[in-house]
């Protein structure tokens, strides 16, 4: 596989190089904008997670570099060179559908093929690359079935091996994985993302699912209506979410009613009942103390203590669900802003030790959860 | 069947219909195997002779002719439709779209001894193309399209495109657009992702419309009678000749029952050929 590698490595070497750039992309269907204004410049070799609910404008942007219409404001950039008005066809793109779109009326390998025939390459080396690609995506001695004689986990690779092997300037990807069951998609994941690190090709994936973007992206733009919300890595968008919005799409959140009780250099101070809790100040910033404020706090970050312990806030265990790997437990507190809060408990003995009824203290460590401004 | 207690009195009309129908062709068959007796309306007895009698050249030219014309029909019909039924599909101005519409429905409602009778006005030596020519001074003498085969064809097809273009639209539009994009974003032009992709996926409906046009052509009447007038004849004109003017009945219904088989061998034909398209069909 060292040739695809190779091949892409002529075009863009260092990780800093831009290979996308996004600049005040605006893009309007009649009176509806999809898109206000979006920067986002996504570097070379880099896996970037373009992550909304469905209407967020995350499939316009994707089209958009993939120029199935052109932008009503900006610029888009592919490798430096502006690409507004450059058709489909000239951009160097590999896409890859959410029904994988492979020809019915061709085989494995005349799929893979055509975009090398595009390219007048020859007979020879259009069968090596095939090979070539279709062992990286191990499928080898597929090439002559046709696609509906496949699996959906095989399409699937058809669909990745026909856009790989044109070694394109920038892989993209439309929610691939959503057709899928939940098992064959997780093994997916983890090849996708092998194959996309080993290949080093720019990607730009798209999806609605929160889980995916955490486990295989570099970075990830988190999206809603028509903006950018939060660019960062996957642990800044789930540790550090920076509005609402992202702090309540991306992953589970219990929100608990508090006041903001002082500042304290890079902390604020959040009261919740007796407790003080310590969070990242930013979010905070010029809000006036005493403000009512909501805190954002992750099931795993929610640790149960004894009832008296200092810094803790009260409650009672409602329930207790077994989930094999950990224990949730749900519990009645005074705070919540929902009616229930989620603990998630990685320890077994949660079963035993929480029962139902229980009085127990839950304590937040130091920016382990984040507050913002009630509405 | 039970779960549908409906079913029994709503399948009455039908199986009425298919009594009729069956009634009719075993009539027609049973004609076919009499004698003609010249000069009375009754036929004699049972007899071959009317089936060696279709093999006699002037009768065999008939059927050839007939295949022959309803195979350029559907052919001059596909090449006319496809660019129509495409846009129809594929245009996303809705004004557009509608004029697209109309051109292709109407000639459904102008039934086809109206739409005869204005391609004579058309292809007549006085009528519309042959005035142009001639004012412009192209030609001298009117060109002969009445009474020919090329003035039968033009007529049939514009008689078949309503069906051919409807077929066609129901193919292209099965069609997924991501195909297209695919295709695209791995570097085909226009071109070529039509001829590479849209165009065989679109084999279908290709086949199902050449497959009716054919179909739809064999029994035409009133377009070979009125523009063919006698000298181009299809084997419903030959039929109405044999059985209206000599009361020929025997011998008429023998032409229909082989019009009826070949027109069955045929289109098996068609289906045969087009069998490794059956792929296809399920996308």
């Amino acid at each position: 596989m060292n040739n695809l590698a190779d091949s892409r490595n002529g075009t863009a070497s260092s990780g800093d190089d831009i290979a996308v750039r996004f600049d005040a992309v605006t893009k309007r269907f009649g009176d509806a904008t999809a898109l206000r204004e979006v920067s986002l410049s996504v570097r070379s070799g880099e896996f970037m997670t373009l992550l909304g609910p469905s209407g967020c404008g995350k499939t316009t942007l994707l089209n958009l570099a993939a120029g199935f219409f052109s932008p009503d404001g900006g610029e888009i950039r592919i490798d430096g060179a502006r690409v507004n008005d450059v058709p489909t066809y000239r951009r160097e793109i590999g896409m890859m559908f959410q029904n994988y779109a492979l020809f019915p009326h061709m085989s494995v390998a005349e799929n893979i093929a055509y975009g090398l025939k595009v390219r007048h390459i020859a007979k020879k080396e259009r069968d090596r690359r095939v090979e070539e690609v279709l062992a990286l995506v191990r499928l080898a001695g597929m090439a002559g079935r046709k696609p509906r004689q496949l699996s959906g986990g095989q399409q699937q690779r058809v669909a990745l091996a026909r856009a790989l092997v044109i070694s394109p300037k920038v892989l993209l990807l439309d929610e691939p994985f959503s057709a899928l069951d939940k098992n064959l998609r997780a093994s997916m994941q983890v090849e996708l993302r092998e194959i996309q690190r080993k290949l080093k090709v720019t990607t730009i994936f798209v999806t609605h699912d929160q889980g995916e973007a955490l486990s295989l992206s570099d970075r990830v733009a988190v999206m809603s209506d028509g903006r950018i919300r939060q660019l960062g890595t996957p642990e800044e968008i789930y540790r550090r979410p920076c509005d609402r919005f992202v702090a309540s799409f991306v992953g589970d959140a219990n929100v608990l009613r508090g006041r903001l009780d002082g500042f304290d250099g890079a902390h604020s101070t959040v009261a919740v009942g007796t407790a003080r809790v310590k969070v990242p100040e930013a979010p905070l910033r010029g809000v006036a103390l005493s403000t009512p404020v909501d805190l954002f706090v992750r099931p795993e970050q929610l640790k149960i203590a004894e009832i008296c312990a200092p810094s803790a806030f009260g409650g009672r265990v409602a329930a207790q669900v077994y989930q094999g790997g950990h224990v949730d437990l749900y519990i009645e507190c005074a705070q919540s802003a929902s009616d229930r809060l989620l603990v998630r408990s990685a320890g077994q003995d949660a079963m035993t030790r929480w029962p139902v009824g229980a009085e127990v203290g839950m304590i937040i460590g130091i920016d382990d959860a984040v507050a913002f401004p009630v509405p | 069947m039970n779960a549908q207690p409906f079913l029994r009195p709503f399948t009455a009309p039908a199986v009425l219909c298919t009594v009729g129908l069956v009634a009719a062709m075993a009539a027609v068959l049973q004609f076919s195997l009499r004698a003609y007796v010249p000069g009375s309306l009754e036929p004699g007895g049972f007899t071959l002779a009317n089936f060696s009698d279709l093999l006699k050249p002037l009768y065999a030219k008939v059927f050839l002719d007939t295949v022959w014309i309803c195979f350029l029909t559907a052919i001059c019909t596909l090449f006319v439709g496809y660019p129509l039924a495409f846009a129809l599909v594929r245009t996303q101005n809705a004004i557009l779209k509608s004029i697209l519409l109309v051109i292709v429905v109407t000639p459904l409602f102008l039934g086809e001894v109206v739409r005869t009778y204005s391609w004579i006005i058309v292809l007549g030596n006085n009528g519309f193309i042959n005035s142009v020519l001639m004012n412009l001074g192209i030609v001298r003498q009117p060109i002969q399209f009445m009474f020919t085969t090329f003035g039968v064809v033009v007529a049939l097809v514009h008689v078949t495109m309503p069906v051919m273009v409807v077929m066609l639209a129901a193919g292209l539009s099965h069609i997924d657009r991501d195909y297209q994009k695919a295709a695209e974003s791995l570097g085909a032009g226009p071109v070529r992702t039509f001829l590479t992709i849209t165009l065989p996926l679109s084999m279908p409906g290709v086949v199902a419309g050449v497959t009716t046009a054919f179909a739809w052509t064999f029994s035409a009447f009133a377009t070979p009678q009125l523009i063919g007038g006698g000298k181009v004849n299809m084997i419903s004109n030959l039929v109405y000749q044999l059985g209206f003017a000599s009361f020929n009945f025997p011998f008429a219904a023998s032409l229909c029952v082989a019009g009826l088989a070949l027109t069955i061998v045929v289109l098996t034909v068609l289906r045969l050929a087009a069998r490794p398209l059956d792929d296809l069909k399920a996308h």
